[in-house]
Formats: C-alpha cells, structure tokens, sequence
C-alpha cells in the first residue's frame, strides 16, 4: 500500500472504531502502583472501566522504581506507593499535586510458616525466633532497602530480636521473592505484608508485628503534576471510594479515612 | 586495602570462589556435551542442544525459580542429595550452581565450534592406526581444540562473576555466604549514600574482567602457535 492510501486507511478505520464503541470519547488513565496492590487495583480498575467505558492503564513494581521512572518523564497520572519516602522525593521535586495527596491504605507485617499446621504465637520480646527456625533460614525481603524489610528489621530491632536472628536470614530481592522462600518450604517462616499472606495459600500467618514495634505502614496515593483531563482525578476519587474500599480490604489491606 | 570494607572484600572473594567452582565442575560436562553435539548423531539431539541453550533464552529469574523448585531442600532433586548432605539452597554452594548453568550453554558453544573445526581425517587416521576412541579424543581432538576449550572457560567464568537473576531467585541475598559482588552492587545501589561501595565493586569487576580476557587472549595466542606448530 503505497503511503497516502495506508493513512486514508488509518483515519477510516479510526472513524469506523469510534462510529461503533458506544461512548465517543473514551479517555485513559495511567496508574503506577506498588506491586503489592496489583491484585486489589486489577479488581478496582475492572469496575471502574465498567461504569465508566474508560481505559485504565497500570504498571506495578517496587514503588523506588516507579518513583524513578516518574523523576524521568514517564506518563503516569496516579501514583500508588507502598512507602511515604517516596512520595515525598517526588513531592520535593514538584512532581505531584500536594493537595490530592492522602494515606490511602495501611498495612501490617506477618510471620508466616510453610508448615499450615504451625501453632499461633504471640509476637513480642520474648519470642524464641531462633528455636522456631530449627536451624533453617528466615526469610524477608532485603531489609536494607526493600520497605517489607526495612519494617521487619525495625520491628525485630525494636523487639530485642534482630541480633539473634540476622545470620539466619535471606533476604530476597523484593517480598515477593520472600514469601516464595515460605511457600516452597525452603524456608521455614518469613516476615511479609498481611496481604502477601492473604493471596498466597502455600502458606499460614503465625502471628502479627504489633503496629508500634515498626513505623507506621501507610500507601500514599496522589495525582501526579503531569497529568492531564478530567478522568485521571475522577479515577482518584473512585480509589477513595465504597467500591474500592471494599475490594482493598477483601485483600487485606486497612483503610484510611473517613 | 583501596578502602575496601568487610562487606565489599567478602563479596570480592566469595564471587571469585563461585566463578571459579562454576567454571571447573561445569568444564568437563560442557566438553561432553560439545563433542555430543558436534560429533553424534543420536535421537533427541535436537532436544539436548535445545535444553543446554534454555538458560540462555529464559529470564534468569525464571531459571533460578526452576532451581529453586528442583534443587531447593524439598525439591526432587534437592531432597534426595540432602539425604547425602549436599544442600544447595542459600549456600555459596548454590550460587556456584545457578553460576554454572547460566554459563554452561556459552561454554559448550565454545568448545562445539572449536570441535567442529577439527578436520575429521585426522580423528580418523589416528583410529586407522588402532587407538581407541578415547586416546583418539586424548591425544588428537583434545590439543587441537585446547584454545576452544580455554576460550568457553574465561567466558563462563567471566558470565559466572556477573550472573544475578538466578543466583538472587535461588539462593537470596545473604551476606558472607551467597552475596556475589552483582549482588552486593545491588544491595548498595538501593540504599542512600551507598554509591561510594557500589562503584568500588563496579571498578573491582571490571579489572577482573579485564584481566581475565587479556590473560585468556594471551593463553589463546600461545596455545594456536603450538597447535599449528609454528
């Protein structure tokens, strides 16, 4: 087909695709969200397509890449981050609208087993980690860096248990990873997000961190300074939402606000 | 020395000792397999030369994932060997192995065109003359291909000191014991203020990648003037 033609076909089957779908101006959002939402935002997003006939588009990874990819010019609209840290980098750069800025979600930390059968504990200063792992591994995300292991290390730390504990952990390169450790029985417990525990069925939550053992976990969402009409706020307000609401918490996850 | 912390020398000597275990325990199955493919016709041979390449084609998570699902303590292979005491799953052990087979396809191509490119008339004048199979193989093929040989080792070893997909999928981060200088890099590039640490490793790799390709160079150099007899 020589150029002209395979333009004018373009246009035509352009005219035709808008002719047929039943909303004329069909608009898309960009959201970049944490990994750890995917399965929530997926179930939010397919309602909200429904209502609405327009597109929602999402990327998911750890939220230190997303944020970097934004600080380079990537087209997101929303941004859904697991740790407030990253917010704030990309607030200190303008690169948000400060005012759509809220805590979302909040989260827990788990011991989770391989064995389902492993009896419930309490989670304090007294716990005998080291006697549960029988000389296996503990596994947790890496707790230098990735925030599932940076709010494990801070919680073990402030429970007096981190020093017994570290030469029998392995760290996995996000908490994913860790939690497959757990679920393939390579090791026998792990530290992981209450909702990781709740979409994996390999394994069985043993006890949660109490929420003053570790910072607070809460999942910042904003509209980002990029983006443009009318859809990508109105998406925003449905991610604060009943619908929403409901479909964060059939995932494990607390929500902020009223 | 060269202000190098613990942390960073540990990763330094704990990859050197995985490259090199990788490259030697992986060499003489890579010339098995080489002169398999390159000398043999058997069924399935398309098969193995398929699933010597897969490490190469798959995302290295997804091969550390298969490792960690075949070798790791539960695993069907991993458990029997744990039987015998052989653990791989979070050892330096198990870096070694995740190391071996990412290289392992690099090497036997290597070695296979090295093979290939031995004149089949010679093999078969030395078996004329009444030697074995294997004296053919020790004292004819084995020489002429030596720098094929030498050539797949330095490349996988070279691949083994960078691998970090299957080896962080496998056997995790754990310093001392499986975090390899990828890996430490990895580690220290994610933490504020770590950059310092991660760019001395960077240095570190990259003079040893140099100086094992000029001393493979070097060693190639020597070994085809003796070869061709010049």
């Amino acid at each position: 087909m020589p150029p002209r033609a395979s333009l004018r076909f373009a246009f035509l089957s352009l005219v035709l695709a808008g002719g047929i779908a039943p909303v004329a101006q069909a608009d898309t959002v960009t959201v970049f969200a944490a990994a750890s939402t995917r399965n929530a935002l997926e179930e939010i997003a397919a309602a909200y397509e429904a209502n609405t006939g327009d597109e929602v588009v999402m990327s998911f990874a750890g939220s230190s890449s997303l944020a970097r990819q934004i600080e380079a010019g990537a087209p997101a609209d929303i941004f859904l981050s697991a740790n407030p840290g990253w917010m704030d980098e990309l607030e200190d750069k303008s690169l948000i609208v400060p005012e759509t800025r809220n805590d979302l979600l909040t989260n827990s930390i788990v011991l989770v087993a391989h064995d389902a059968q492993a009896p419930k504990v309490e989670i304090g200063a007294g716990l005998d980690l080291s006697a549960m792992l029988a000389g296996g591994h503990l596994s947790m995300a890496m707790v230098d860096s990735v925030p599932a292991g940076l709010y494990g290390k801070a919680a073990l730390t402030s429970l007096g248990l981190w020093d017994s504990v570290e030469p029998q952990v392995a760290q996995a390169a996000n908490v994913r990873a860790a939690l497959a450790y757990v679920a393939t029985g390579e090791a026998p417990l792990g530290i992981v997000y209450a909702t990781d525990a709740v979409a994996e069925p390999g394994v069985a939550v043993v006890g949660t961190f109490p929420a003053d053992s570790h910072p607070p976990i809460v999942y910042p969402v904003a509209l980002l300074a990029a983006a443009q009409g009318a859809t990508a706020a109105d998406f925003l307000t449905f991610l604060q939402g009943p619908e929403a609401r409901a479909a964060f918490e059939r995932q494990g996850f607390g929500v902020t606000g009223d | 020395m060269w202000g190098l912390g613990a942390e960073e020398w540990q990763a330094v000597a704990l990859s050197l000792r995985v490259a090199a275990l990788a490259t030697l325990v992986s060499l003489p199955f890579a010339v098995f397999t080489a002169h398999l493919l390159a000398r043999r016709a058997f069924p399935g041979k398309a098969l193995l030369n398929g699933l010597v390449h897969l490490p190469l084609i798959l995302p290295p998570v997804v091969t550390g994932y298969i490792l960690l699902l075949l070798f790791g303590t539960q695993g069907p292979i991993g458990a029997p060997l744990k039987e015998i005491g052989v653990i791989f799953a979070f050892r330096w052990t198990g870096a070694a192995l995740a190391a071996g087979i990412m290289a392992f396809p690099l090497m036997v191509r290597a070695i296979r065109l090295s093979i290939e490119a031995v004149d089949p008339r010679l093999e078969q004048a030395a078996a004329t003359l009444g030697a074995s199979r294997a004296w053919v193989f020790a004292t004819v093929t084995l020489p002429m291909i030596l720098p094929g040989i030498l050539a797949g080792g330095i490349v996988a070893f070279a691949k083994a000191m960078g691998e970090f997909g299957a080896t962080i999928t496998f056997v995790s981060n754990i310093p001392g014991q499986t975090q390899t200088i990828p890996l430490a890099i990895y580690a220290f590039l994610e933490v504020p203020g770590a950059e310092g640490s991660a760019i001395r490793l960077v240095l570190i790799s990259v003079g040893i990648a140099m100086a094992a390709l000029l001393l493979s160079e070097l060693l190639a150099t020597r070994v085809a003037r003796r070869v061709g007899g010049r």
